[in-house]
């Protein structure tokens, strides 16, 4: 994500120890704004500054925390308060039935909360945008609903008072300035956390997730899993922050702890400073917060919902004008200038490319079989009865009229599809054929393809997109973006890699399809139509890239219509027409075949000239 | 026996109410595809203004509802003519956004103008009791259950017999097919949100006397339309009647026989299952994963 100012893509040094890191303006700047949370209230001194300074920690680590899935996975929850409702009671309870530190309890709350996230995510990541957001809402209903009824346990709706012991040990405090060292210790901890999750492989496999679930599946991404992950993070921070929060408040009610408007603003702040950018919670935090704590504060209870209406118009009024947030929209800018500083700039990247996978094995041994595949669309059959056996190092072509089932099958031998009947069998890297049961694993198996219709992840770059695909098999940030160079150099797509992917033409998109299947380094490279929409030079390019590929040790099928280049580039061809196999042979003797030029022409055609 | 047979009546009047509600809520998700979080604020904004129109100009609720329906549609076609609009090209995150913060804005305006107090209109003729054997109701229940029906069918006879209703199920079908149709979509969409704003205008006329009004009332019955709708298929008006009855009984069964304070979380526990193990609606006529 380029527009975004602290993107991967954007000058962090690499392979840096933490001192050296100091010297970039990025980080220093960034600290230096950051230490201005402790500097302020120490020069202003009045417990309303230090009040509404601890709540903009509180609430920056709380949206922070909410953007690991909120804005990296997309996963719009509006019920993030069960975790930080969770955090606050278990520890609270803690104290008061077993005297046990907050310090202990917080951590006991954030396992808990990973228990709830996972049960509450793991079912619910199927949902649909809206339909998410409304199904945290149930759960955090329910949560608070059920914390009101079993009053015997958490105080009911009157409340819980936390056991008032000072100290350190007990997280409470005379000293106001202390709850100040806590909350800023929380926020740096998420800071942090978002920051480093942002600059790893699960961050570029979220903002995949988000994008194109499929894509993200055929470059081998678990996409459940990793939303999971971002689940697990994201609770456990936010019940951290709660028990913090609990013990500063020394009270806890339901109607506060599980309040959904509370869960409302929490999402809100990550709109207004930016969605998936790692600074963006914070600054919305920062520039909203003291406003409503401002108006709290001088009016009083004459302005009782003031700040809710300044929150929800702002709220309208940035969607309507500021979509991507400020950080979003100012972000590169900013980022540009801060760049100038000294020590900045854009480091020269020197990493050396990982060795690829080597792909070893006999040529000409069956690697794929798919046998009688069936499927069945209610009353429509797609696919009857095919089988194909592909073989070690040959090209494939996949011919066919429009409508004869031949992504079908693409869909079937990929595993986005699961046949009515009939089973696929590929290799596997100890030489037996196995049977993977979803997208992910066919991937991981070293099965690459496109996708007829291209699924770029649009907001991420060129690079960043053949990146999600290298991810696979070179975990490392580093390696992944070298070995992405070197896929994009090879596909033609080196001058356009900083480029978001959808500003790209269709001709652009389809090498790039290829360019993020051949990242993930596969043994099989299923290629659909990646000919249409491309130059006519574009079109022997591809030719040519295509044998390269297949010198390296690779097996292609390709479904094309560009008659042309298929014939020349195929080894064998397999006709497909209304889900049969109706020819099969080597290009010279198909193009002759009755059947086919039936298929494409009509009969009339065949028997006007005699064939 | 007899408990469980005047529980039951109690849940289908119960069920009328939120029957008004989500064929609302139904029409705008089903047509235009936006999911609504402000629904609940419009029913709160009706029910202020039938207060007012009762309070100040002695108005019977009943007869507010022309006024109010007028003042909703317009509310609602407003709201989409220029917040949602402008945003149908949009992530839909954004919307969700845009429809929250419009929530939010509107309940706690409510709650600076109005502060927390409830208000109440007392009216007599919502009140009164009928006996059916040895079951009662009340005449402003009776009203809503009739009410509920007659929209229910009257909705059905607009979308299927005349020319702007055609043009609305054209449009819910396939936007692009039927803009190179000459239906004018923009249009429908701020026709059709205006509909279902109108609903919630009938429905705050028909609720004044029975419920006091409060800055959250909207959230407290918008939670529950959004569930009768997931349960009634998302996209169907029958759908949801049947499903707002389902509901309306569970909430009156589970208040008696579970715990008052314990509905919610049934119907909750409903809703969530629905969404993960049948995302069509208990009928089958949506889609919730789509």
């Amino acid at each position: 994500m380029t527009t975004k100012a602290f993107a991967p893509s954007a000058a962090v040094p690499r392979k840096s120890s933490p001192l050296a890191r100091l010297t970039d303006p990025r980080v220093y700047c960034s600290l230096a704004a950051l230490s201005l949370i402790l500097i302020v209230p120490r020069i202003i001194d009045s417990p309303f500054v230090m009040h509404v300074f601890v709540t903009i920690c509180v609430f920056g680590a709380l949206s922070t925390a909410w953007n690991i899935v909120g804005g990296y996975a997309g996963q719009l929850s509006l019920g993030h308060t069960v975790f930080y409702g969770i955090g606050g009671y278990t520890t609270a309870l803690l104290i008061q039935h077993f005297g046990l530190s907050p310090w202990i309890g917080m951590w006991a709350g954030a396992a808990l909360s990973v228990l709830v996230g996972i049960g509450i995510g793991y079912p619910c990541f199927r949902l649909r945008g809206p339909f998410f957001s409304l199904a945290t809402i149930a759960f955090l209903e329910v949560v608070r609903l059920l914390a009101i009824h079993f009053h015997g346990l958490t105080g009911g709706a009157a409340g819980l008072i936390v056991p008032l012991n000072l100290g350190w040990e007990w997280m409470i405090f005379r000293e106001k300035f202390n709850y100040l060292y806590i909350a800023f210790g929380l926020l740096l901890l998420t800071l942090l956390v978002s920051w480093a999750i942002r600059n790893s492989r699960l961050g570029f496999y979220l903002t995949a997730v988000r994008e194109r679930e499929d894509a993200a599946l055929a470059a081998g991404v678990n996409n459940t899993g990793v939303k999971l992950r971002a689940v697990i993070v994201s609770a456990a921070l936010t019940s951290l922050v709660g028990s913090f929060h609990a013990m500063y408040m020394t009270f806890l009610e339901p109607a506060t702890m599980f309040s959904l408007a509370t869960a409302i603003e929490i999402a809100m702040f990550s709109l207004i400073g930016g969605l998936g950018t790692v600074v963006g919670p914070l600054l919305g935090t920062v520039l909203v917060v003291p406003i409503a704590e401002l108006a709290r504060g001088w009016l009083g209870a004459s302005a009782n919902g003031l700040h809710g209406f300044v929150y929800g118009t702002v709220l309208v009024i940035i969607t309507l004008t500021l979509p991507a947030g400020l950080v979003g929209t100012f972000g590169p800018r900013v980022g540009q200038w801060i760049d100038r500083l000294p020590g900045g700039g854009r480091r020269q990247d020197a990493h050396a490319a990982p060795a690829s996978r080597p792909i070893s094995g006999e040529p000409g041994q069956p690697i794929l079989e798919a046998k009688g595949l069936v499927m069945k669309f209610g009353g429509l059959t797609a696919t009857d009865n095919v089988s194909i056996t592909l073989r070690r190092g040959e090209i494939l072509g996949i011919i066919g009229p429009n409508g004869a089932g031949k992504t079908t099958v693409f869909n079937q031998i990929s595993g986005f599809l699961k046949p009515t009947s009939g089973t696929v069998a590929v290799i596997g890297p100890d030489g037996a054929m196995t049977n993977p049961a979803s997208a992910d694993e066919f991937s991981r198996l070293g099965i690459g393809r496109t996708f007829q219709i291209v699924q770029p992840f649009g907001k991420l770059t060129v690079l960043e997109n053949i990146m999600v695909g290298v991810f696979m098999r070179h975990p490392k940030v580093d390696d992944a973006r070298a070995a992405a160079l070197r896929v994009a150099r090879l596909v033609g797509l080196e001058d356009i890699k900083d480029v978001e992917a959808r500003n790209l033409p269709i001709g652009g998109l389809k090498r790039l399809e290829v360019a993020r299947t051949l990242a993930t380094e596969p043994s099989i490279l299923l290629l659909d139509e990646v000919m249409a929409g491309q130059s006519q030079s574009d079109t022997q390019r591809m030719v040519n890239l295509i044998r390269t590929i297949r010198d390296t040790g690779v097996t292609v099928i390709a479904i094309e219509h560009n008659m042309q280049a298929i014939m020349s580039l195929s080894d064998r061809i397999i006709v497909i027409d209304s889900g049969k196999v109706i020819a099969e042979g080597n290009p010279q003797d198909v193009v002759k075949n009755r059947r086919v030029i039936e298929a494409y022409l009509g009969e009339d055609f065949v028997d006007a000239q005699g064939i | 026996m007899d408990v469980l047979v005047q529980l039951l009546i109690n849940g289908i009047m119960l069920g009328s109410m939120y029957a008004i509600i989500s064929v609302g809520l139904t029409l705008i998700f089903g047509i235009v595809r936006v999911v609504n979080f402000a629904h609940g604020e419009f029913l709160m904004v009706g029910m202020y203004a039938v207060y007012l129109l009762g309070a100040y100009w002695g108005l019977n609720p009943y007869v507010s509802a022309v006024p109010v329906i007028i003042l909703l549609f317009a509310l609602g076609s407003l709201v989409q003519r220029f917040i949602i609009q402008p945003l149908l090209g949009a992530d839909e995150h954004i919307q969700i956004f845009a429809t929250v913060g419009l929530s939010t804005a509107l309940v706690n305006l409510a709650l600076l103008v109005f502060g927390a107090d409830l208000y109440s209109l007392t009216v007599p003729s919502a009140r009164q009791a009928v006996s059916v054997g040895d079951y009662t109701m009340l005449t402003g229940q009776i009203f809503m259950l009739a009410c509920a029906v007659i929209l229910v069918a009257g909705l059905h006879f607009f979308m299927q017999t005349t020319a702007l209703g055609r043009a609305i199920r054209a449009t819910a079908q396939n936007r692009n097919a039927a803009l190179l149709m000459g239906v004018r979509v923009d249009r429908i969409y701020v026709i059709t949100f205006g509909l279902g704003a109108a609903c919630v205008g009938l429905a705050s006329a028909l609720l004044m006397p029975l419920y006091p009004v409060t800055p959250t009332i909207g959230t407290y019955f918008v939670l529950t339309a959004f569930v009768v709708v997931v349960l009634g298929g998302m996209r169907s008006i029958y759908g949801a009647f049947v499903g707002a009855m389902i509901i309306g009984i569970v909430d009156s069964l589970s208040g008696y026989y579970i715990a008052p304070d314990l509905k919610e979380v049934v119907y909750f526990a409903i809703f969530i299952l629905i969404l993960i193990f049948k995302p069509t609606g208990l009928f089958g006529f949506g889609r919730g994963t789509e």
